[in-house]
C-alpha cells in the first residue's frame, strides 16, 4: 500500500491544480497557467521524492495538453509553438522536480545522519561512563530499542562476561517473546558459521502470530563475542537498511565495550592478586618482627648470663632472668594469638563455659599484664556485688589481655589505663580505656579485621594486628558484642558485653 | 631489650644512658653526647633514621644500628646516612660487645691521614709510593683497585655500602652500578687475599656492602 503513496500524491496534486486552473481560465492567459503545474510538481517532489516528482511532471504535461492546449481534449497539438512550450514545460518540470527531490533526500539524509550520530554518541557515552557492564548494556539496549522503535532488543554475551542476557522491551509480552526465542536460539546456534550481519532467526511466538527475530552478531576484531536479538514492531514488515546499519554499528560498539570490560576485569583480578601478595609479605614481615623482637631480648639476656668476663651481681642476674621470662611470655602471647586465629579461621571455636567470678578474672588479667603495663597506672573499677557469669575463662581473659595490651602499647607512659565492669540489663559490660591518641571514627569498625593496624603519621606500626580480631571472635562466640565507644573523648575506649543468664537454673 | 643491654653494658664497665623514643634519644644526645650510640632503627615513635641524621649533623660519634632480619634496605639507608655498623636481631651479646669495642678503639686511634704506611696483618700499603705488598711480596694494582683499597683502609672495620664505595671511588654520579664494584672487589681479593674464596680482609656484608676487617687498625 505504502508503495503507491507517491503516485497517488502526484495524481491528487495534478488533479487539484487542474481544478484550480479550470476555475481561473478566462481571467489569465493560458500559457502562464503552466507555472501552477510546476508548483504542484515542486510540492510533490519535496513531500514524496523523485519518483513522485517525475510522475507528477508527466501527468501534468499530459493533463495540461489535454485540457488547455488547443485542440483541447486531444493529445494532439495544433500550433508548433505550443509543442515547443509544452516540451519546455516537461523538461523544466522534470528537472526542477528532480532537483527538489534531491534536496529533500539530502535533508533527510542529514537528519538521519544526525540522528544516528546522536544515538551512537549517547550509546558510546553510556558505555564509557558506566563501569558495570550489566548496567551499561541494559542502558544501551533500552537506548537503541527506543530510538529504533523496536518491540524488544536483547544482548547476549558469553556467560563469563555477562551472567544472563540483557533484554530491553516495550512491554512484558515483548520481553517474553524475545526471551523464549533466546533460549531456542542458543540451542540451535551453529558454531561460528554465521557470516552475514543479517541472520534470520526463528520466530518469536506472541499471541497467535509468529514473528521473526533478527540476530545481529557482536564481534571484536573478527571474533564473535555475542549477539543482538531484535524484535521489530509487528506492523513493521522488516527493518530498513539504515536501521540495519545502526544495529551493525551498535554490535561493533558493544563488542568494544565487552572487550573493555573483560580487560578491566583481568586488570582487577591481577590487582587483587598483587594486593593479596603484598598483604602476605607484610604479614610475614610483621609476624617475624613480632616474634624476633622478644627472641632478640631473650638471646641477649641469656648471652649476658653466660658471660664469664663479668661477675654479675644477684640483682643483675635476676634482671636478665626476668627479662627472659617477660619476653618469653610475650612470645607466647604472640604465638597464642596466631594459633587462636588459625583455630578461629578453621571454625573450631566452641567456648568451654563455666561459672566464673568476674572480679577475680579482671584482677587476674591486671596481674598477668603487669610487666606490660609497668609504665602506666592501671585503675580497676569492678563493683563488689557482680553475679557470676558463664564464660570460657581462658578466652575472655585473652580478650581482656589483648585490650589492655593495646591500651598500654598505644598510650603514652605515665597515663592511666582503666578497666571497668558493670552490669547492664541482661548483660555484663566490660570497658578498657586509655589516654592515647584514640581510634578515628572512620576506623572504628575496620580495626576488628585481622591484620589491620592503624597507621599514624610519624609512627612505626607495631604488632601483627591480631589482638582485636581475636577479641571480636571470642566475644562473638559468647553471643556478645564488641565495639569502639565513639564517645570516648581523650583516648580509646573498647567495650564488650556478654549475656548474663540467671545462674544455677 | 633496653633493660638487658643496659645491665650488660654497665656490667662491662660502660656508662649507659637509655632512651625509649626518638625524641628522648635526640634530647639525651644533645644534653651529653656519648662516645658511641647503639640504635634500634625500629622505634615506637617513628624514625630511627632521623636520629642517625641528627647525630651526623653534629658529630662523627660511632653509631651501631640494630635492625630486624630482612630489613636490608633499612640497614643500607642507615649506613648511607652515616651509621658505622649494624647488627641483625637476634644477635649474640658477645658479638655486639666486640663491635662496640672495635668502634671505640677506632675512635681512640683515629686515622690521621698523615701516615705513610698502613699495615694490617700481612698487608702493607705504602701511601707515598702507592706500593702494596702482601707478606713481603709486591702486588701490582690498577689505579681503580688501589683507590678502592685505600677507601677500605681509611675506614677499617666499618661497613661500607655499595653506594658509598661507588661514590668515593668512581665519583658522585655513581651509586647503582653495584656490578662494577663486585668485579673490582673480586679482583682485589685475588691480589691481596691468601685465599680469595675465604677472604680475611675484605668481607662481604650480604645485601649491604663490604667491610675491611682489621685487628691492627
Amino acid at each position: 500500500m505504502r508503495r503507491f503513496v507517491p503516485s497517488l500524491a502526484a495524481l491528487v496534486a495534478v488533479a487539484v491544480t487542474t481544478l484550480l486552473i479550470q476555475l481561473a481560465v478566462g481571467r489569465t492567459p493560458v500559457a502562464n497557467l503552466s507555472m501552477l503545474y510546476l508548483v504542484a510538481v515542486l510540492v510533490v517532489a519535496v513531500a514524496y521524492g523523485r519518483t513522485a516528482a517525475i510522475a507528477a511532471s508527466i501527468l501534468a504535461f499530459l493533463t495540461f495538453d489535454w485540457f488547455f492546449v488547443p485542440p483541447t481534449h486531444q493529445l494532439v497539438v495544433a500550433d508548433p509553438e505550443e509543442v515547443f512550450s509544452l516540451a519546455l514545460f516537461l523538461i523544466t518540470a522534470v528537472v526542477t522536480g528532480t532537483l527538489a527531490a534531491r534536496e529533500r533526500a539530502r535533508a533527510n539524509e542529514a537528519r538521519r545522519g544526525e540522528f544516528e550520530a546522536t544515538l551512537l554518541y549517547e550509546a558510546a557515552f553510556r558505555i564509557a561512563t558506566e563501569p558495570d557492564l550489566d548496567r551499561a548494556l541494559s542502558a544501551v539496549a533500552e537506548h537503541f530499542r527506543a530510538a529504533l522503535d523496536l518491540d524488544a532488543l536483547g544482548i547476549e554475551v558469553d556467560p563469563e562476561s555477562l551472567a544472563r542476557p540483557v533484554i530491553a522491551a516495550r512491554d512484558d509480552t515483548s520481553r517474553e517473546a524475545l526471551r523464549s526465542t533466546g533460549t531456542e536460539l542458543r540451542l540451535m546456534e551453529p558454531h561460528g558459521t554465521s557470516r552475514s550481519v543479517r541472520i534470520v532467526g526463528p520466530r518469536a511466538i506472541t499471541g497467535d502470530r509468529a514473528r521473526r527475530v533478527r540476530v545481529v552478531p557482536i564481534s571484536v576484531s573478527g571474533n564473535r563475542v555475542g549477539r543482538l536479538q531484535v524484535l521489530p514492531r509487528p506492523d513493521v514488515a522488516d527493518l530498513g537498511p539504515s536501521d540495519e546499519r545502526m544495529l551493525a554499528i551498535a554490535g561493533a560498539q558493544l563488542g568494544l565495550a565487552i572487550e573493555r570490560a573483560r580487560l578491566r576485569k583481568g586488570a582487577v583480578d591481577a590487582e587483587v592478586l598483587r594486593r593479596a601478595d603484598e598483604l602476605k609479605t607484610e604479614l610475614l614481615h610483621a609476624v617475624s618482627h613480632e616474634l624476633r623482637t622478644p627472641l632478640a631480648s631473650i638471646l641477649a639476656s641469656a648471652g649476658s648470663l653466660r658471660q664469664r668476663d663479668v661477675a654479675w651481681t644477684e640483682r643483675e642476674r635476676d634482671e636478665f632472668a626476668s627479662a627472659i621470662q617477660d619476653e618469653a611470655l610475650r612470645l607466647d602471647r604472640v604465638v597464642g594469638n596466631l594459633l587462636d586465629l588459625s583455630r578461629i579461621e578453621n571454625g573450631n571455636l566452641v567456648p568451654h563455659k563455666a561459672w566464673h567470678d568476674v572480679g577475680a578474672l579482671v584482677e587476674d588479667v591486671a596481674g598477668k599484664m603487669r610487666p606490660i603495663t609497668a609504665g602506666h597506672t592501671v585503675r580497676l573499677d569492678v563493683p563488689e556485688d557482680l553475679p557470676p557469669v558463664e564464660l570460657d575463662y581462658v578466652e575472655i581473659q585473652q580478650v581482656l589481655s589483648n585490650l589492655v595490651e593495646n591500651a598500654a602499647k598505644f598510650s603514652p607512659r605515665g597515663t592511666e589505663i582503666g578497666i571497668r565492669v558493670a552490669q547492664d540489663d541482661g548483660s555484663m559490660r566490660f570497658e578498657v580505656s586509655d589516654h592515647g591518641p584514640g581510634i578515628p571514627a572512620a576506623e572504628a569498625d575496620r580495626i576488628f579485621a585481622p591484620f589491620v593496624r592503624l597507621q599514624r603519621a610519624g609512627q612505626a606500626t607495631r604488632g601483627v594486628g591480631l589482638g582485636l580480631a581475636i577479641a571480636k571472635r571470642f566475644v562473638e562466640a559468647h553471643a556478645g558484642t564488641i565495639w569502639v565507644d565513639r564517645r570516648a573523648i581523650d583516648g580509646a575506649r573498647v567495650v564488650f558485653t556478654l549475656p548474663v543468664q540467671p545462674s544455677g537454673g | 631489650m633496653v633493660r638487658t643491654l643496659r645491665t650488660n653494658l654497665r656490667g662491662h664497665g660502660f656508662q649507659v644512658e637509655t632512651a625509649e623514643t626518638a625524641s628522648e634519644a635526640k634530647a639525651s644526645y644533645d644534653r651529653r653526647p656519648p662516645d658511641l650510640v647503639v640504635l634500634d632503627i625500629n622505634l615506637p615513635d617513628g624514625d630511627g633514621f632521623e636520629i642517625v641524621r641528627h647525630i651526623r649533623e653534629r658529630s662523627g660519634t660511632p653509631i651501631i644500628v640494630l635492625s630486624a632480619r630482612g630489613g636490608e634496605r633499612d640497614k643500607v639507608s642507615a649506613l648511607d646516612l652515616g651509621a658505622d655498623d649494624y647488627m641483625t636481631k637476634p644477635f649474640g651479646i658477645d658479638e655486639l660487645l666486640a663491635r662496640i669495642r672495635v668502634a671505640l678503639r677506632h675512635l681512640a686511634r683515629p686515622a690521621t691521614g698523615a701516615e705513610r704506611r698502613i699495615r694490617t696483618g700481612e698487608l702493607v700499603v705504602d701511601l707515598e709510593r702507592r706500593e702494596v705488598t702482601v707478606a713481603g711480596r709486591q702486588v701490582h694494582l690498577t689505579p681503580t683497585e688501589y683507590d678502592l683499597l685505600k677507601v677500605f683502609l681509611t675506614n677499617p672495620n666499618k661497613v661500607l655500602t655499595d653506594r658509598m664505595l661507588l661514590q668515593q671511588v668512581w665519583g658522585p654520579d655513581y651509586g647503582d652500578e653495584s656490578h662494577y664494584l663486585h668485579v673490582y672487589v673480586a679482583r682485589l681479593r685475588r691480589k691481596i687475599e691468601t685465599d680469595p674464596q675465604a677472604p680475611k680482609h675484605l668481607l662481604t656484608e650480604p645485601g649491604v656492602g663490604y667491610r675491611l676487617r682489621s685487628e691492627d687498625l
